[in-house]
Protein backbone atom coordinates (compact mmCIF):
# COMPACT_ATOMS: atom_id res chain seq x y z
CA UNK A 1 0.00 0.00 0.00
CA UNK A 2 1.43 3.40 -0.97
CA UNK A 3 0.69 5.79 1.24
CA UNK A 4 4.10 8.25 -0.12
CA UNK A 5 3.72 12.22 -0.74
CA UNK A 6 3.16 11.45 -4.30
CA UNK A 7 -0.42 9.70 -3.70
CA UNK A 8 -1.29 12.73 -1.84
CA UNK A 9 -4.27 14.69 -3.18
CA UNK A 10 -2.94 18.27 -3.19
CA UNK A 11 -6.36 19.96 -2.00
CA UNK A 12 -6.02 17.69 1.41
CA UNK A 13 -2.21 18.26 1.70
CA UNK A 14 -2.07 21.54 3.28
CA UNK A 15 -2.23 20.55 7.18
CA UNK A 16 -3.14 24.58 7.90
CA UNK A 17 -6.09 25.31 5.62
CA UNK A 18 -8.03 28.79 5.64
CA UNK A 19 -10.77 28.28 8.04
CA UNK A 20 -8.19 26.20 10.32
CA UNK A 21 -6.42 28.90 11.50
CA UNK A 22 -3.66 27.97 14.16
CA UNK A 23 -0.07 26.32 14.38
CA UNK A 24 0.95 22.88 13.64
CA UNK A 25 -1.53 20.14 13.15
CA UNK A 26 -1.81 18.58 16.46
CA UNK A 27 -0.15 21.16 18.35
CA UNK A 28 -1.34 22.53 21.70
CA UNK A 29 -2.27 25.78 19.35
CA UNK A 30 -4.48 24.09 16.79
CA UNK A 31 -8.10 24.63 17.04
CA UNK A 32 -10.18 22.01 19.09
CA UNK A 33 -12.22 20.65 16.32
CA UNK A 34 -14.05 18.07 18.51
CA UNK A 35 -15.35 18.35 22.29
CA UNK A 36 -16.82 16.12 24.05
CA UNK A 37 -18.72 16.99 28.08
CA UNK A 38 -20.95 14.90 30.21
CA UNK A 39 -21.25 11.98 27.53
CA UNK A 40 -22.67 9.33 29.37
CA UNK A 41 -24.38 6.08 27.95
CA UNK A 42 -26.29 3.46 29.11
CA UNK A 43 -27.98 0.01 27.86
CA UNK A 44 -31.07 -0.94 30.30
CA UNK A 45 -29.74 -0.11 33.14
CA UNK A 46 -26.41 -0.02 32.61
CA UNK A 47 -24.36 2.48 32.36
CA UNK A 48 -21.49 1.94 29.77
CA UNK A 49 -19.66 5.08 29.49
CA UNK A 50 -19.19 8.30 31.56
CA UNK A 51 -16.92 11.05 30.46
CA UNK A 52 -16.85 14.22 31.77
CA UNK A 53 -14.85 15.94 29.00
CA UNK A 54 -12.83 15.13 25.98
CA UNK A 55 -11.39 16.96 23.14
CA UNK A 56 -9.39 16.68 19.98
CA UNK A 57 -6.89 19.10 18.11
CA UNK A 58 -6.86 19.46 14.12
CA UNK A 59 -4.40 17.08 12.87
CA UNK A 60 -4.27 14.92 16.02
CA UNK A 61 -4.32 11.15 16.17
CA UNK A 62 -6.21 10.68 19.79
CA UNK A 63 -5.81 7.06 20.74
CA UNK A 64 -8.64 5.25 22.90
CA UNK A 65 -7.21 2.09 24.43
CA UNK A 66 -8.54 -0.41 27.00
CA UNK A 67 -10.31 -3.97 27.94
CA UNK A 68 -13.28 -5.64 25.96
CA UNK A 69 -16.18 -3.70 27.62
CA UNK A 70 -14.46 -0.73 28.58
CA UNK A 71 -16.29 1.71 26.60
CA UNK A 72 -14.00 2.26 23.26
CA UNK A 73 -16.88 1.25 21.30
CA UNK A 74 -19.47 2.65 22.93
CA UNK A 75 -17.93 6.16 23.26
CA UNK A 76 -17.53 6.20 19.16
CA UNK A 77 -20.62 5.38 18.27
CA UNK A 78 -22.04 7.68 20.77
CA UNK A 79 -19.67 10.55 19.17
CA UNK A 80 -21.29 9.43 15.97
CA UNK A 81 -24.70 9.12 16.80
CA UNK A 82 -24.85 5.71 15.63
CA UNK A 83 -25.78 2.02 17.39
CA UNK A 84 -26.75 -0.90 16.25
CA UNK A 85 -27.99 -1.15 19.26
CA UNK A 86 -30.82 0.99 21.42
CA UNK A 87 -28.42 3.00 23.83
CA UNK A 88 -30.27 5.84 26.02
CA UNK A 89 -27.30 8.62 25.21
CA UNK A 90 -27.15 12.28 26.72
CA UNK A 91 -24.41 15.27 27.04
CA UNK A 92 -22.69 17.23 24.57
CA UNK A 93 -20.74 17.08 21.52
CA UNK A 94 -19.40 19.67 19.56
CA UNK A 95 -17.73 19.66 16.07
CA UNK A 96 -16.13 22.85 15.48
CA UNK A 97 -17.93 24.78 18.45
CA UNK A 98 -21.31 23.53 16.91
CA UNK A 99 -23.52 21.16 19.46
CA UNK A 100 -24.48 17.74 16.92
CA UNK A 101 -25.82 16.03 20.20
CA UNK A 102 -29.32 16.71 18.75
CA UNK A 103 -28.45 15.75 15.22
CA UNK A 104 -29.30 12.14 13.57
CA UNK A 105 -26.28 9.50 12.64
CA UNK A 106 -26.22 10.74 8.16
CA UNK A 107 -26.66 14.31 9.49
CA UNK A 108 -23.56 14.07 11.50
CA UNK A 109 -21.66 11.82 9.24
CA UNK A 110 -22.42 14.98 6.86
CA UNK A 111 -21.29 17.08 8.90
CA UNK A 112 -18.03 15.45 8.72
CA UNK A 113 -18.09 13.42 12.07
CA UNK A 114 -17.23 9.82 10.20
CA UNK A 115 -17.10 6.45 11.94
CA UNK A 116 -16.00 3.57 10.35
CA UNK A 117 -17.42 1.04 12.49
CA UNK A 118 -16.30 -2.31 14.04
CA UNK A 119 -17.41 -5.32 12.80
CA UNK A 120 -19.49 -5.23 9.59
CA UNK A 121 -18.08 -1.76 7.52
CA UNK A 122 -18.58 -2.71 3.83
CA UNK A 123 -21.94 -3.88 1.64
CA UNK A 124 -21.19 -7.39 1.13
CA UNK A 125 -23.53 -7.69 -2.34
CA UNK A 126 -21.97 -4.40 -3.95
CA UNK A 127 -18.71 -4.16 -5.51
CA UNK A 128 -15.81 -1.62 -4.01
CA UNK A 129 -17.38 0.94 -6.72
CA UNK A 130 -20.37 0.48 -5.93
CA UNK A 131 -19.41 0.94 -1.82
CA UNK A 132 -17.35 4.04 -3.02
CA UNK A 133 -20.59 6.07 -3.14
CA UNK A 134 -21.89 8.66 -1.25
CA UNK A 135 -24.79 10.99 -1.59
CA UNK A 136 -24.08 13.99 -4.69
CA UNK A 137 -24.74 17.15 -1.75
CA UNK A 138 -21.37 16.29 0.02
CA UNK A 139 -19.14 19.07 -0.98
CA UNK A 140 -15.49 20.49 0.10
CA UNK A 141 -15.79 23.12 2.94
CA UNK A 142 -12.99 24.72 5.07
CA UNK A 143 -10.97 22.34 6.87
CA UNK A 144 -13.20 19.53 4.72
CA UNK A 145 -12.28 17.62 1.65
CA UNK A 146 -14.36 15.18 0.01
CA UNK A 147 -12.41 12.46 -1.80
CA UNK A 148 -13.71 11.58 -5.12
CA UNK A 149 -13.07 7.56 -6.13
CA UNK A 150 -9.41 7.91 -7.72
CA UNK A 151 -8.14 10.32 -4.96
CA UNK A 152 -9.06 7.06 -2.39
CA UNK A 153 -7.68 4.72 -5.19
CA UNK A 154 -4.27 6.67 -4.98
CA UNK A 155 -4.88 6.46 -0.95
CA UNK A 156 -5.26 2.26 -1.38
CA UNK A 157 -4.25 1.15 -4.80
CA UNK A 158 -5.12 -2.28 -3.63
CA UNK A 159 -8.75 -1.10 -3.93
CA UNK A 160 -8.43 0.14 -7.43
CA UNK A 161 -7.10 -3.60 -8.00
CA UNK A 162 -10.26 -4.81 -6.36
CA UNK A 163 -12.28 -2.46 -7.77
CA UNK A 164 -14.88 -5.04 -9.54
CA UNK A 165 -15.12 -6.96 -6.55
CA UNK A 166 -17.89 -7.78 -4.31
CA UNK A 167 -17.31 -6.64 -0.69
CA UNK A 168 -18.15 -9.71 0.75
CA UNK A 169 -14.78 -11.55 -1.17
CA UNK A 170 -12.43 -8.60 0.27
CA UNK A 171 -9.66 -9.67 2.88
CA UNK A 172 -9.83 -7.59 6.63
CA UNK A 173 -7.53 -5.15 5.18
CA UNK A 174 -9.28 -4.53 2.49
CA UNK A 175 -12.20 -4.03 3.91
CA UNK A 176 -10.65 -1.32 6.41
CA UNK A 177 -9.68 0.74 3.75
CA UNK A 178 -12.66 0.43 1.76
CA UNK A 179 -14.65 1.75 5.03
CA UNK A 180 -12.24 4.81 5.29
CA UNK A 181 -12.38 4.88 1.50
CA UNK A 182 -15.73 5.78 1.72
CA UNK A 183 -15.84 7.91 4.90
CA UNK A 184 -13.19 10.11 3.18
CA UNK A 185 -15.52 10.45 0.17
CA UNK A 186 -17.89 12.54 3.01
CA UNK A 187 -15.42 14.89 3.47
CA UNK A 188 -14.31 14.07 7.36
CA UNK A 189 -13.39 16.85 9.77
CA UNK A 190 -12.90 14.09 12.19
CA UNK A 191 -12.37 10.18 11.26
CA UNK A 192 -13.01 7.90 13.81
CA UNK A 193 -12.12 4.24 13.45
CA UNK A 194 -13.20 1.13 15.79
CA UNK A 195 -10.68 -1.33 15.94
CA UNK A 196 -9.00 -0.82 12.27
CA UNK A 197 -6.17 -3.70 13.33
CA UNK A 198 -8.41 -6.39 14.18
CA UNK A 199 -8.34 -9.76 12.42
CA UNK A 200 -5.43 -7.97 10.56
CA UNK A 201 -1.35 -9.67 9.70
CA UNK A 202 0.83 -7.30 11.53
CA UNK A 203 2.19 -5.88 8.31
CA UNK A 204 -1.58 -4.53 7.26
CA UNK A 205 -1.80 -3.08 10.89
CA UNK A 206 0.85 -1.16 10.63
CA UNK A 207 0.03 -0.34 7.11
CA UNK A 208 -3.46 1.01 8.52
CA UNK A 209 -2.19 2.88 10.86
CA UNK A 210 0.38 4.50 8.86
CA UNK A 211 -2.15 5.87 6.51
CA UNK A 212 -3.74 7.28 9.55
CA UNK A 213 -0.33 9.46 10.24
CA UNK A 214 -0.65 10.14 6.82
CA UNK A 215 -4.30 11.62 6.84
CA UNK A 216 -3.49 13.46 9.69
CA UNK A 217 -0.11 14.74 8.42
CA UNK A 218 -2.77 16.44 5.97
CA UNK A 219 -4.86 18.23 9.13
CA UNK A 220 -7.54 15.37 9.52
CA UNK A 221 -7.94 14.93 12.86
CA UNK A 222 -8.67 11.02 14.19
CA UNK A 223 -9.94 9.12 16.79
CA UNK A 224 -8.25 5.93 16.62
CA UNK A 225 -10.20 3.10 19.27
CA UNK A 226 -7.64 0.11 19.51
CA UNK A 227 -7.18 -3.00 21.50
CA UNK A 228 -3.61 -3.50 20.13
CA UNK A 229 -1.79 -0.84 22.37
CA UNK A 230 1.67 -1.64 21.21
CA UNK A 231 0.52 -0.52 17.44
CA UNK A 232 -1.55 2.49 17.98
CA UNK A 233 0.91 3.97 20.84
CA UNK A 234 3.82 4.61 18.01
CA UNK A 235 1.13 6.22 15.73
CA UNK A 236 -0.79 8.44 18.00
CA UNK A 237 -0.08 11.78 19.80
CA UNK A 238 -2.10 11.16 22.79
CA UNK A 239 -3.46 8.08 24.29
CA UNK A 240 -6.66 7.96 26.73
CA UNK A 241 -7.12 4.85 28.54
CA UNK A 242 -10.54 3.96 29.07
CA UNK A 243 -11.92 1.01 32.08
CA UNK A 244 -15.55 0.47 32.67
CA UNK A 245 -16.58 3.78 30.77
CA UNK A 246 -14.33 6.21 32.54
CA UNK A 247 -10.95 7.40 31.50
CA UNK A 248 -8.40 6.30 33.75
CA UNK A 249 -5.06 7.98 32.43
CA UNK A 250 -5.01 10.20 29.80
CA UNK A 251 -1.50 11.70 28.33
CA UNK A 252 0.45 12.15 25.31
CA UNK A 253 2.13 8.93 23.60
CA UNK A 254 5.61 9.57 25.12
CA UNK A 255 4.25 9.68 28.71
CA UNK A 256 1.68 6.58 28.24
CA UNK A 257 4.48 4.90 27.30
CA UNK A 258 6.26 4.83 30.69
CA UNK A 259 2.99 5.30 32.51
CA UNK A 260 2.97 1.90 34.72
CA UNK A 261 -0.89 1.08 34.35
CA UNK A 262 -0.56 1.36 30.77
CA UNK A 263 2.89 -0.76 31.12
CA UNK A 264 1.41 -3.22 32.65
CA UNK A 265 -1.47 -4.11 31.09
CA UNK A 266 -0.87 -3.46 27.53
CA UNK A 267 3.09 -3.60 26.98
CA UNK A 268 4.67 -5.70 29.64
CA UNK A 269 2.82 -8.94 29.03
CA UNK A 270 1.78 -10.55 25.30
CA UNK A 271 -0.88 -8.23 24.54
CA UNK A 272 0.54 -7.37 21.73
CA UNK B 1 -57.56 -26.26 -27.66
CA UNK B 2 -55.23 -23.68 -29.24
CA UNK B 3 -52.53 -23.92 -27.53
CA UNK B 4 -50.66 -20.62 -29.24
CA UNK B 5 -53.52 -18.57 -27.58
CA UNK B 6 -53.19 -19.69 -23.94
CA UNK B 7 -49.39 -19.32 -24.63
CA UNK B 8 -50.52 -15.95 -25.74
CA UNK B 9 -52.77 -15.21 -22.92
CA UNK B 10 -49.81 -16.72 -20.37
CA UNK B 11 -47.36 -13.96 -21.66
CA UNK B 12 -50.35 -10.99 -21.42
CA UNK B 13 -51.18 -12.74 -18.02
CA UNK B 14 -47.28 -13.17 -16.95
CA UNK B 15 -46.31 -9.78 -17.75
CA UNK B 16 -49.41 -8.42 -15.98
CA UNK B 17 -48.48 -10.19 -12.66
CA UNK B 18 -44.99 -8.81 -13.02
CA UNK B 19 -46.12 -5.35 -13.69
CA UNK B 20 -48.61 -5.46 -10.29
CA UNK B 21 -45.71 -6.80 -8.11
CA UNK B 22 -43.27 -4.62 -9.16
CA UNK B 23 -43.49 -1.98 -6.09
CA UNK B 24 -43.90 -5.07 -3.80
CA UNK B 25 -40.42 -6.16 -5.10
CA UNK B 26 -38.86 -3.18 -4.52
CA UNK B 27 -40.47 -2.61 -1.22
CA UNK B 28 -40.00 -5.71 -0.39
CA UNK B 29 -36.19 -5.77 -1.18
CA UNK B 30 -35.37 -2.44 0.30
CA UNK B 31 -37.43 -1.91 2.98
CA UNK B 32 -38.00 -5.40 4.07
CA UNK B 33 -41.88 -4.84 4.41
CA UNK B 34 -45.09 -6.95 3.21
CA UNK B 35 -48.17 -4.66 2.12
CA UNK B 36 -51.08 -7.02 2.53
CA UNK B 37 -52.59 -3.70 1.50
CA UNK B 38 -51.16 -4.06 -1.47
CA UNK B 39 -54.03 -5.81 -3.82
CA UNK B 40 -56.69 -2.79 -2.55
CA UNK B 41 -54.33 -0.47 -3.58
CA UNK B 42 -54.43 -2.01 -6.85
CA UNK B 43 -58.01 -1.61 -6.67
CA UNK B 44 -57.84 1.71 -5.95
CA UNK B 45 -55.87 2.35 -9.03
CA UNK B 46 -58.10 0.70 -11.12
CA UNK B 47 -61.03 2.81 -9.67
CA UNK B 48 -59.14 6.74 -9.88
CA UNK B 49 -58.75 5.73 -13.49
CA UNK B 50 -62.11 4.97 -14.38
CA UNK B 51 -63.63 7.79 -12.80
CA UNK B 52 -61.10 9.77 -14.58
CA UNK B 53 -62.58 9.06 -17.26
CA UNK B 54 -66.12 8.59 -17.07
CA UNK B 55 -66.48 11.13 -14.11
CA UNK B 56 -63.87 14.02 -14.72
CA UNK B 57 -64.00 13.08 -18.75
CA UNK B 58 -60.27 12.94 -18.81
CA UNK B 59 -58.53 10.67 -22.01
CA UNK B 60 -57.07 7.33 -20.94
CA UNK B 61 -53.40 8.86 -20.87
CA UNK B 62 -54.32 11.79 -18.75
CA UNK B 63 -56.27 9.34 -16.24
CA UNK B 64 -53.16 6.98 -15.89
CA UNK B 65 -50.71 9.88 -13.82
CA UNK B 66 -54.14 11.00 -11.90
CA UNK B 67 -54.15 7.22 -10.77
CA UNK B 68 -50.10 7.26 -10.04
CA UNK B 69 -50.66 10.41 -8.18
CA UNK B 70 -53.26 8.68 -5.92
CA UNK B 71 -51.30 5.57 -5.46
CA UNK B 72 -48.20 8.28 -4.55
CA UNK B 73 -49.95 9.47 -1.81
CA UNK B 74 -51.70 6.68 -0.51
CA UNK B 75 -47.87 4.78 -0.36
CA UNK B 76 -46.89 7.97 1.60
CA UNK B 77 -49.99 7.86 4.14
CA UNK B 78 -48.86 3.90 4.44
CA UNK B 79 -45.26 5.40 5.04
CA UNK B 80 -45.93 7.24 7.54
CA UNK B 81 -48.34 4.94 9.54
CA UNK B 82 -45.82 2.47 9.09
CA UNK B 83 -42.53 4.49 9.77
CA UNK B 84 -41.53 3.38 13.05
CA UNK B 85 -42.73 -0.42 12.31
CA UNK B 86 -40.28 -0.05 9.34
CA UNK B 87 -37.26 1.27 11.32
CA UNK B 88 -38.04 -1.80 14.23
CA UNK B 89 -38.67 -4.26 11.83
CA UNK B 90 -41.65 -5.53 13.85
CA UNK B 91 -43.18 -7.87 11.14
CA UNK B 92 -46.13 -8.78 12.69
CA UNK B 93 -47.91 -5.27 13.50
CA UNK B 94 -46.42 -4.63 9.66
CA UNK B 95 -48.46 -7.53 8.67
CA UNK B 96 -51.49 -7.16 10.49
CA UNK B 97 -51.34 -2.84 9.65
CA UNK B 98 -51.31 -3.13 5.92
CA UNK B 99 -53.87 -5.92 5.92
CA UNK B 100 -56.16 -4.08 7.96
CA UNK B 101 -54.94 -0.66 5.56
CA UNK B 102 -56.23 -3.08 2.64
CA UNK B 103 -59.78 -2.92 4.54
CA UNK B 104 -59.69 0.53 5.17
CA UNK B 105 -59.13 1.43 1.97
CA UNK B 106 -62.14 -1.38 0.36
CA UNK B 107 -64.45 -0.02 2.48
CA UNK B 108 -63.38 3.88 1.58
CA UNK B 109 -63.41 2.98 -2.13
CA UNK B 110 -67.21 1.29 -1.77
CA UNK B 111 -68.46 4.29 -0.23
CA UNK B 112 -66.69 7.06 -3.02
CA UNK B 113 -67.68 4.43 -6.10
CA UNK B 114 -69.96 1.82 -4.75
CA UNK B 115 -70.17 -1.58 -5.32
CA UNK B 116 -71.32 -2.64 -8.54
CA UNK B 117 -69.08 -3.85 -10.79
CA UNK B 118 -67.65 -1.41 -13.69
CA UNK B 119 -65.64 -1.55 -16.84
CA UNK B 120 -62.51 0.51 -17.24
CA UNK B 121 -62.78 1.25 -20.81
CA UNK B 122 -59.66 2.30 -22.84
CA UNK B 123 -59.53 3.12 -26.45
CA UNK B 124 -56.41 -0.01 -26.46
CA UNK B 125 -58.81 -2.37 -24.98
CA UNK B 126 -61.73 -2.05 -28.03
CA UNK B 127 -58.94 -2.93 -30.83
CA UNK B 128 -57.42 -6.74 -31.33
CA UNK B 129 -54.93 -8.11 -33.24
CA UNK B 130 -55.18 -10.95 -34.67
CA UNK B 131 -52.86 -13.74 -36.25
CA UNK B 132 -54.32 -16.28 -37.79
CA UNK B 133 -57.18 -17.63 -35.37
CA UNK B 134 -54.75 -16.22 -32.37
CA UNK B 135 -55.71 -12.79 -30.88
CA UNK B 136 -55.35 -10.45 -28.42
CA UNK B 137 -56.02 -6.53 -27.81
CA UNK B 138 -54.26 -3.30 -27.96
CA UNK B 139 -54.29 -2.88 -24.25
CA UNK B 140 -52.40 -6.74 -23.39
CA UNK B 141 -50.00 -5.75 -25.82
CA UNK B 142 -49.72 -2.28 -24.63
CA UNK B 143 -49.18 -4.25 -20.79
CA UNK B 144 -46.44 -5.89 -21.93
CA UNK B 145 -44.30 -3.15 -23.71
CA UNK B 146 -44.87 -1.12 -20.31
CA UNK B 147 -43.89 -3.90 -18.09
CA UNK B 148 -40.56 -4.63 -20.03
CA UNK B 149 -40.33 -1.12 -19.92
CA UNK B 150 -40.32 -0.02 -16.44
CA UNK B 151 -38.85 -3.39 -15.16
CA UNK B 152 -35.32 -2.48 -17.78
CA UNK B 153 -35.59 1.14 -16.13
CA UNK B 154 -36.11 -0.21 -12.16
CA UNK B 155 -33.03 -2.60 -13.16
CA UNK B 156 -30.85 0.36 -14.69
CA UNK B 157 -31.98 3.29 -11.83
CA UNK B 158 -30.89 0.21 -9.44
CA UNK B 159 -27.74 -0.83 -10.63
CA UNK B 160 -26.17 2.30 -12.23
CA UNK B 161 -27.02 5.56 -10.92
CA UNK B 162 -25.88 6.84 -7.36
CA UNK B 163 -29.53 7.02 -5.59
CA UNK B 164 -29.74 3.05 -6.99
CA UNK B 165 -26.64 2.36 -5.00
CA UNK B 166 -27.51 4.38 -2.28
CA UNK B 167 -30.89 2.13 -2.02
CA UNK B 168 -29.33 -1.27 -2.47
CA UNK B 169 -26.95 -0.01 0.58
CA UNK B 170 -30.13 0.79 2.98
CA UNK B 171 -31.66 -2.50 1.27
CA UNK B 172 -28.46 -4.40 2.51
CA UNK B 173 -27.96 -2.55 5.39
CA UNK B 174 -29.80 0.43 7.03
CA UNK B 175 -27.85 1.03 9.92
CA UNK B 176 -24.80 1.16 7.80
CA UNK B 177 -26.15 3.46 5.20
CA UNK B 178 -26.73 6.13 7.80
CA UNK B 179 -22.73 5.83 8.21
CA UNK B 180 -22.31 6.70 4.78
CA UNK B 181 -24.77 9.50 4.96
CA UNK B 182 -27.78 8.08 3.64
CA UNK B 183 -31.03 9.83 4.76
CA UNK B 184 -32.77 6.24 5.29
CA UNK B 185 -35.84 7.96 6.37
CA UNK B 186 -35.60 9.41 2.86
CA UNK B 187 -35.07 6.33 1.43
CA UNK B 188 -38.20 4.55 2.75
CA UNK B 189 -40.27 7.35 1.65
CA UNK B 190 -39.38 7.20 -1.63
CA UNK B 191 -39.57 3.77 -1.76
CA UNK B 192 -43.36 3.88 -0.57
CA UNK B 193 -43.90 6.15 -2.95
CA UNK B 194 -42.49 4.25 -5.65
CA UNK B 195 -44.81 1.11 -4.28
CA UNK B 196 -47.88 3.21 -4.64
CA UNK B 197 -47.03 4.42 -7.41
CA UNK B 198 -46.20 1.29 -8.81
CA UNK B 199 -49.55 -0.48 -8.35
CA UNK B 200 -51.61 1.94 -9.25
CA UNK B 201 -50.34 2.17 -12.74
CA UNK B 202 -50.84 -1.53 -12.70
CA UNK B 203 -54.56 -0.76 -11.90
CA UNK B 204 -54.53 1.38 -14.60
CA UNK B 205 -53.09 -0.91 -17.17
CA UNK B 206 -54.57 -4.30 -15.95
CA UNK B 207 -57.54 -3.13 -14.83
CA UNK B 208 -59.40 -2.69 -18.17
CA UNK B 209 -58.93 -6.66 -18.76
CA UNK B 210 -61.39 -7.73 -16.08
CA UNK B 211 -64.54 -5.58 -14.95
CA UNK B 212 -63.20 -3.92 -12.21
CA UNK B 213 -64.83 -3.97 -8.06
CA UNK B 214 -64.12 -2.21 -4.96
CA UNK B 215 -63.75 -5.93 -3.70
CA UNK B 216 -61.06 -7.13 -5.76
CA UNK B 217 -57.80 -6.84 -4.82
CA UNK B 218 -57.37 -10.66 -2.88
CA UNK B 219 -56.13 -12.27 -6.27
CA UNK B 220 -54.17 -9.71 -7.05
CA UNK B 221 -51.99 -9.39 -3.44
CA UNK B 222 -52.24 -13.62 -3.68
CA UNK B 223 -50.39 -13.60 -6.91
CA UNK B 224 -47.71 -10.89 -6.13
CA UNK B 225 -46.95 -12.46 -2.99
CA UNK B 226 -46.41 -15.89 -5.42
CA UNK B 227 -44.41 -13.81 -7.30
CA UNK B 228 -42.23 -11.78 -5.15
CA UNK B 229 -41.18 -14.70 -3.04
CA UNK B 230 -40.57 -17.17 -6.41
CA UNK B 231 -38.52 -14.31 -7.62
CA UNK B 232 -35.93 -14.58 -4.98
CA UNK B 233 -37.14 -10.98 -2.39
CA UNK B 234 -36.43 -8.42 -4.06
CA UNK B 235 -34.50 -9.40 -6.77
CA UNK B 236 -36.35 -7.41 -9.93
CA UNK B 237 -35.15 -9.42 -12.18
CA UNK B 238 -36.45 -12.66 -10.43
CA UNK B 239 -39.84 -10.76 -10.17
CA UNK B 240 -39.92 -10.50 -13.64
CA UNK B 241 -39.24 -14.09 -14.97
CA UNK B 242 -41.54 -15.39 -11.84
CA UNK B 243 -44.45 -13.00 -12.83
CA UNK B 244 -43.93 -14.18 -16.75
CA UNK B 245 -43.39 -18.71 -15.12
CA UNK B 246 -46.58 -17.77 -13.44
CA UNK B 247 -48.94 -16.08 -16.23
CA UNK B 248 -47.58 -19.33 -18.54
CA UNK B 249 -48.41 -20.99 -15.99
CA UNK B 250 -51.99 -20.22 -15.07
CA UNK B 251 -52.86 -20.05 -18.68
CA UNK B 252 -51.93 -23.27 -19.19
CA UNK B 253 -52.88 -24.79 -15.92
CA UNK B 254 -56.48 -23.36 -16.40
CA UNK B 255 -56.87 -24.50 -20.19
CA UNK B 256 -55.51 -28.28 -19.47
CA UNK B 257 -56.52 -28.80 -16.02
CA UNK B 258 -58.83 -26.38 -14.66
CA UNK B 259 -59.50 -22.39 -13.96
CA UNK B 260 -60.69 -22.87 -10.62
CA UNK B 261 -57.88 -24.44 -8.86
CA UNK B 262 -55.47 -21.61 -10.39
CA UNK B 263 -54.87 -20.01 -7.46
CA UNK B 264 -54.28 -23.12 -5.22
CA UNK B 265 -52.36 -24.57 -8.14
CA UNK B 266 -50.14 -21.16 -7.79
CA UNK B 267 -49.74 -21.98 -4.16
CA UNK B 268 -48.77 -25.54 -4.55
CA UNK B 269 -46.14 -24.60 -6.95
CA UNK B 270 -44.62 -21.82 -4.24
CA UNK B 271 -44.51 -24.38 -1.95
CA UNK B 272 -42.89 -26.56 -3.46
CA UNK B 273 -40.06 -24.42 -4.66
CA UNK B 274 -39.63 -22.39 -1.62
CA UNK B 275 -38.91 -26.58 0.05
CA UNK B 276 -36.47 -27.28 -2.56
CA UNK B 277 -34.87 -23.51 -3.27
CA UNK B 278 -35.75 -21.45 -0.43
CA UNK B 279 -34.31 -18.13 -1.79
CA UNK B 280 -36.33 -18.50 -4.36
CA UNK B 281 -35.87 -19.22 -7.98
CA UNK B 282 -33.86 -16.77 -8.77
CA UNK B 283 -31.23 -16.79 -5.54
CA UNK B 284 -28.04 -15.05 -5.71
CA UNK B 285 -29.71 -12.59 -8.74
CA UNK B 286 -30.65 -9.51 -8.47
Amino acid sequence: MSTGPSSVPAAASDGTRPGAPGGLPGSAAAPEVLQVAGLRVAYGGNNALDLERLSLRQGEVLGVVGANGAGKSTLVNAIAGWSRGTPRVSGAVRLDGVDVSALPAHRRARAGLLLVPEGKLVFGQMSVDENLTVPGDVHDAPGRHVYDREEVFELFPRLRERRGHLGSQLSGGERQMLGIGRALMLGPRVLMLDEPSIGLAPRLVSAVLETMRTLAGKGLTILLVEQNVRAAIEVVDRLVLLERGRVIVEGTASEMRDDPRIAEAYLGGGHG
Amino acid sequence: MNLGQQFLNGLVLGHAYALVAIGWTVLLGVARLVNFGHGQMYMLGAFVTWFAISGLGLPYVLAIPVAIGAGILVGLVLQRVMLKATIDQNLVSIMIMTLGFGYVLHGAAALVFGSTGQILDTPLAQKELAFGDMWLTWQDIAIVVVAIVEFLVLKFVLDRTRIGRLVRMVAEDPKLAELAGVDIRRVYLAVFAFEGAAVAFAGAMVGPRTPILTSMGFEEVIMTFVVVVLGGIGSVFGSYVAGLALGLFTAFFGALISPAYTTAAAFAVLIAVLVLRPGGLAAGAR
